[in-house]
């Protein structure tokens, strides 16, 4: 052979320089077999991770959605023209060209001088688009600085939410101009403004990586992450998941080309129990008591234990948070006195006052109380050495008086007589002190005092004041909710449902739909129909009869059971600072269909304060039915 | 029948040797092994230049590749016309090609134009001549001339001394252009005709010795002593150097700014060995195939390089090692026909013109190919026939030509 021929021959130092060939090539050869084969992939990787540039594009966001279907959260589009700087090289070649100085420059100052002369460039750029669009655009020199040399992949954006006019005069002036292009971004919105806004929560700006998704990229589209509500809990389902592309860039990191890796899945739907229009009205009856009402509304199925409508005031405008919260409308989200962000129908704690009287019926009637017994009530009850008043005027009271004038003295009295323990038993039933899982990150449990506490230093001072609602308890509008729903319904404590569903966007997907059934029943009173009975009247005589106090809250057409109470708001030192005032209430008396518990913060009482919005609500109530009646509604959903 | 076919045989046998007596002589396999990288060239030219917008909108017959097609056609006329010319007629000459050489390296100096901050060209308007190219070739012939007489004269120190001054001045002038890379090429290649001529080996291995002790001296100086006692460097052939061996230029009291300064140049100055390496490594087993290949059409291989110096990346990260192999064999094929050449020459000048050719061609290879997969520091040195460039392409197949020549002439065993 050739090579082996040389080496056979008696010339020593051909045959050296023979050697020295066929090592030096093998030499390569194995630094060769190096690097491609055994170095292949960290060279691989090398090179696409400095050709490549991955994108992180969010999913669309899933809606929110009422009972019926309507939106409560949803996506609009906007319209932004981004610049993409790769298709100005040329441009920026020339003006370099043209403002290029003679001889050799310095490093540092041919970069600033070219870095200017692409400026100048861009410039030009936006201006023909701010005459074009009719409206001044300003490109600042450090904005196109950062952009050029951060995310030179991406395109650069000049301006954002364009009008439906200037998208016209976009596209008939500007469109083909090089380098810019209209880009559609799905933006949250709100078409209702404050409309649920508690229930639904907010937005806040993270573009970071969901727990199982690709956790590096180079580049991040602007995202949203919720915060609290519906968008904060169910977060997960309704940002769907974030897809990736990839940016093929050349050395100086213009973009050359992109393609799609992975394209977002989109969210789902959550679908909420709420009725627009029931949440509508409820609002608006709330506000309808002052301009800074804070109070709340729960409108409850008191047979399934869903929650029509949940409102609390005073209330924000979700809308504000995106793009960006400003600071005027941070400031006034975090009022120290009106706290717009708590949602007062869960997430605060109140002292129930007079309606609390609904379970000291329970348990005294139960515990043997016969209702025609009569007590006499001198306007003041005196427990221990404290003195309690009694709103109601003396005379004698049996327990439908006593109830509907909300006598102090009947129900400490009783209270007293038939003992805590019956109280609490009932309470606990009603699971008071404890949370009713309510999706939405916004629920305080309350307080409430147990068995146990009961023998730990309890007093019969302590006794009289749980009887009228105040002292060591707190609720919430949604456990008093549930409470009367367990009058209304016959004795069933019901767990509150505020999502019906999760659904796929798309309904023409494959069905991913998950369900949130009814729970079993939370827990029964078990107490006798005629117990609950006699409450039902007294409720319905509270509105209907001349004497109570919650007259205000009748509706013609809907006979309306209600109970009224205003719970004193003590300060340290155990002054009356404020009043909670409360009207509990059910509809009709025959069938009872809803649930309406109306709380106001500092309002005059119960009956002034709360029975008129309930009232509203009712009426509201029963112009939907009657409208519904008259014409199914289409988007009635069957279950 | 038997008997006929016999006959038959005989005869064919005879004008068959006749025949290979008369033009045994045109070596087809390295023709071959030539024609095979002089297509390779032009695959790979064409895809590493039309990559770039400006390239592929001249006009077709000013695009690099069809001037390397004309070079080559040029180079193949000159190799031609040179087998007309017995190589040891042409030799006579030797010494004239040798003094216009060094005039030319002179007149570089001089009317010379700079590219890239060194001056190694002389514009010819047309072309851009390199005589470093030429002044290895007319080097190997004065070489071989004069290491041609007998052996016993190769034990006079003086005729010792004579020949290392014939390598060392090309090697100062081509120093001072400067052009390391080049200059370099010239002393393997004479000392590899020293050795093959007989030059007595204690000689040599003092020299190697010698000069090896100066080179580890100089790298050390230059890498670790203080700079009040480093040897003047051109500061490109430095930096080189301290990239090559992975260090900062830097004194140890640099300031954080400074040193942020001296790393971004180092990282610029060994981008181009990182981004060899990221496109010869990236081509894997097979390659991305023929004009797929990133790196060089999204600029990350400087567009400056890639179809001279750097040709070899292109081809492997497009062919991938199959590629690498290929190109290797085909240049194993010619220095072997060399090796072969230069063991089949009776006469002392044929076989040191053949082993000066092929230590050249190999020289070239290795640095060449080295540098691409970090074997060897970035030095200008172009791979023959593959890499753009007219004065390389026109050495390269006048230095085959010579081998050809040889291989006619030689008075055979």
């Amino acid at each position: 052979m050739l090579i082996f021929d040389q080496l056979k021959k008696n010339d020593p130092q051909l045959r050296a320089i023979t050697w020295g060939v066929l090592i030096g090539l093998g030499l390569l050869l194995a630094g060769l077999w190096w690097v491609q084969v055994i170095s292949y992939r960290h060279y691989s990787e090398n090179q696409r991770a400095q050709s490549f540039r991955t994108v992180r594009i969010p999913a669309i966001r899933g809606k929110i959605l009422d009972h019926n279907g309507a939106p409560l959260a949803e996506n609009q589009p906007c319209y932004n023209v981004s610049l993409y700087l790769e298709e100005l090289r040329d441009g920026f070649k020339e003006e370099w060209k043209r403002v290029r100085p003679k001889g050799k420059l310095p490093r540092g100052e041919r970069i600033s001088l070219e870095a200017g002369a692409r400026y100048r460039v861009v410039s030009n750029v936006v201006q023909n688009l701010a005459a074009d669009l009719q409206q001044p655009l300003d490109l600042d020199y450090g904005q196109f600085l950062e952009h050029y040399t951060n995310q030179l992949a991406l395109p650069m954006p000049v301006i954002t939410n364009l009008t439906p006019v200037q998208m016209a005069r976009f596209h008939e002036r500007s469109s083909g101009a090089p380098g810019l292009d209209l880009e559609l971004q799905p933006n949250r919105f709100y078409p209702h403004g404050t409309c649920a806004a508690h229930l639904l929560g907010f937005l806040t700006h993270d573009n970071s990586s969901a727990q199982d998704e690709e956790a590096f990229f180079n580049f991040r589209l602007p995202d949203y992450r919720g915060k609290v509500g519906i968008e904060g809990v169910f977060d997960l389902e309704l940002r769907g998941k974030a897809g990736m592309k990839s940016v093929l860039v050349n050395s100086l990191g213009y973009r050359q080309s992109e393609n799609i890796w992975t394209p977002s899945e989109p969210g789902k739907n959550v679908v909420l129990t709420i009725d627009l229009a029931i949440q509508q009205a409820a609002e608006s009856a709330l506000r309808t008591h002052g301009p800074d009402t804070r109070g709340a509304v729960v409108v409850l199925n008191p047979h399934n234990g869903d929650i029509l409508a949940l409102a609390s005031a005073p209330t924000f405008d979700p809308n504000v948070y995106i793009p960006r919260l400003t600071h005027d409308a941070a400031q006034r989200l975090n009022d120290p006195v009106l706290r717009p962000q708590i949602n007062r129908a869960t997430q605060e704690n109140y002292a129930p006052g007079s309606i609390f009287k609904i379970v000291d019926s329970l348990a005294c009637l139960e515990a043997g109380l016969d209702p025609a017994e009569k007590i006499q009530n001198p306007g003041h009850i005196l427990v221990g050495r404290k003195l309690v008043k009694d709103l109601a005027l003396p005379g004698e009271y049996d327990f439908r008086r006593a109830f509907l004038k909300s006598s102090n003295t009947y129900f400490i009295t009783n209270g007293l007589r038939y003992g805590v323990e019956n109280i609490v038993r009932i309470g606990e039933r009603l699971h008071l002190g404890e949370r009713c899982d309510l999706p939405t990150r916004q629920e305080v449990s309350g307080s409430f005092p147990r068995q146990r506490t009961l023998r730990q230093g309890w007093s019969s001072g302590d006794t009289a004041n749980l009887c009228i609602g105040q002292g060591r308890l707190d609720v919430t509008p949604l456990q008093m909710a549930v409470m009367t729903a367990a009058i209304a319904n016959g004795g069933k404590v019901l767990w509150p449902r505020l999502v019906e569903r999760i659904e796929a966007q798309e309904p023409l997907g494959q069905d991913t739909t998950i369900v949130f059934p009814h729970r079993p029943v939370r827990d029964e009173l078990g107490v006798r129909p005629r117990t609950l009975e006699l409450i039902r009247t007294a409720m319905l005589a509270d509105v209907e009869d001349a004497e109570g106090t919650g007259k205000a809250a009748a509706v013609p057409g809907l006979r309306v059971c209600g109970k009224t109470g205003t719970a004193q708001v003590a300060n340290e030192r155990n002054q009356v600072i404020d009043h909670t005032t409360w009207f509990a209430s059910f509809a009709p008396y025959e069938n009872p269909r809803y649930v309406v518990v109306v709380m106001v913060e500092g309002g005059a009482s119960g009956g002034g304060a709360c029975a008129p919005i309930a009232q509203k609500i009712y009426r509201a109530l029963l112009e939907r039915e009657n409208y519904n009646g008259a014409k199914p509604a289409p988007m009635a959903r069957t279950e | 029948m038997a008997q006929n076919r016999r006959r038959w045989r005989a005869l064919n046998n005879m004008f068959g040797s006749a025949l290979k007596e008369r033009r045994s002589n045109v070596d087809w396999l390295m023709l071959t092994a030539l024609g095979g990288l002089m297509c390779i060239g032009v695959a790979f030219i064409y895809s590493a230049t039309m990559a770039n917008e400006s390239a592929s909108l001249t006009v077709w017959y000013n695009q690099p590749w069809f001037r390397q097609i004309i070079w080559y056609g040029l180079g193949l006329a000159a190799a031609a016309s040179l087998c007309l010319v017995d190589y040891h007629i042409l030799a006579r000459w030797s010494l004239v090609a040798y003094g216009l050489a060094i005039l030319l390296l002179l007149a570089v100096f001089a009317v010379g134009s700079m590219r890239f901050g060194a001056r190694r060209w002389i514009d010819l308007g047309f072309f851009l001549l390199q005589p470093s190219e030429f002044a290895k070739l007319a080097f190997i012939f004065a070489m071989a001339h004069y290491l041609s007489r007998p052996v016993d004269e190769l034990r006079l120190t003086g005729v010792f001394w004579k020949a290392l001054g014939l390598t060392i001045l090309p090697f100062a002038l081509i120093m001072r252009e400067p052009d390391l890379g080049s200059a370099l090429i010239l002393l393997p290649v004479g000392l590899t005709m020293l050795f093959v001529a007989g030059a007595p080996v204690r000689y040599l291995t003092r020299l190697v010795g010698g000069a090896g002790i100066l080179v580890v001296f100089i790298l050390v100086d230059v890498l670790y002593a203080p700079p009040k006692y480093q040897i003047k460097l051109e500061d490109y052939q430095k930096r080189r150097l301290l990239v090559y061996f992975g260090r900062e230029a830097l004194p140890a009291a640099a300031s954080g700014a400074e040193r942020a300064e001296a790393r971004k140049q180092q990282r610029n100055y060994s981008y181009n060995v990182e981004q060899a390496l990221i496109s010869v490594g990236s081509g894997g087993l097979l390659g991305k195939g023929w004009r797929q290949g990133t790196q060089n059409a999204l600029g990350y291989l400087p567009r400056a390089v890639a179809h001279n110096d750097f040709i070899f990346s292109v081809i492997a990260e497009e062919k991938g090692f199959l590629g690498s192999v290929t190109v290797i064999a085909l240049y194993s094929v010619v220095l072997f026909t060399g090796i072969r050449i230069a063991g089949q020459t009776r006469d002392r000048l044929g076989k040191l013109l053949a082993v000066g050719i092929v230590a050249m061609l190999f020289s070239h290879v290795f640095i060449n190919i080295g540098m691409n997969i970090r074997l060897m520091p970035v030095t200008g040195v172009p791979l023959p026939l593959l890499s753009y460039g007219g004065s390389s392409v026109l050495c390269s197949l006048i230095a085959a030509g010579i081998l050809q020549n040889v291989d006619i002439y030689r008075r055979s065993y």
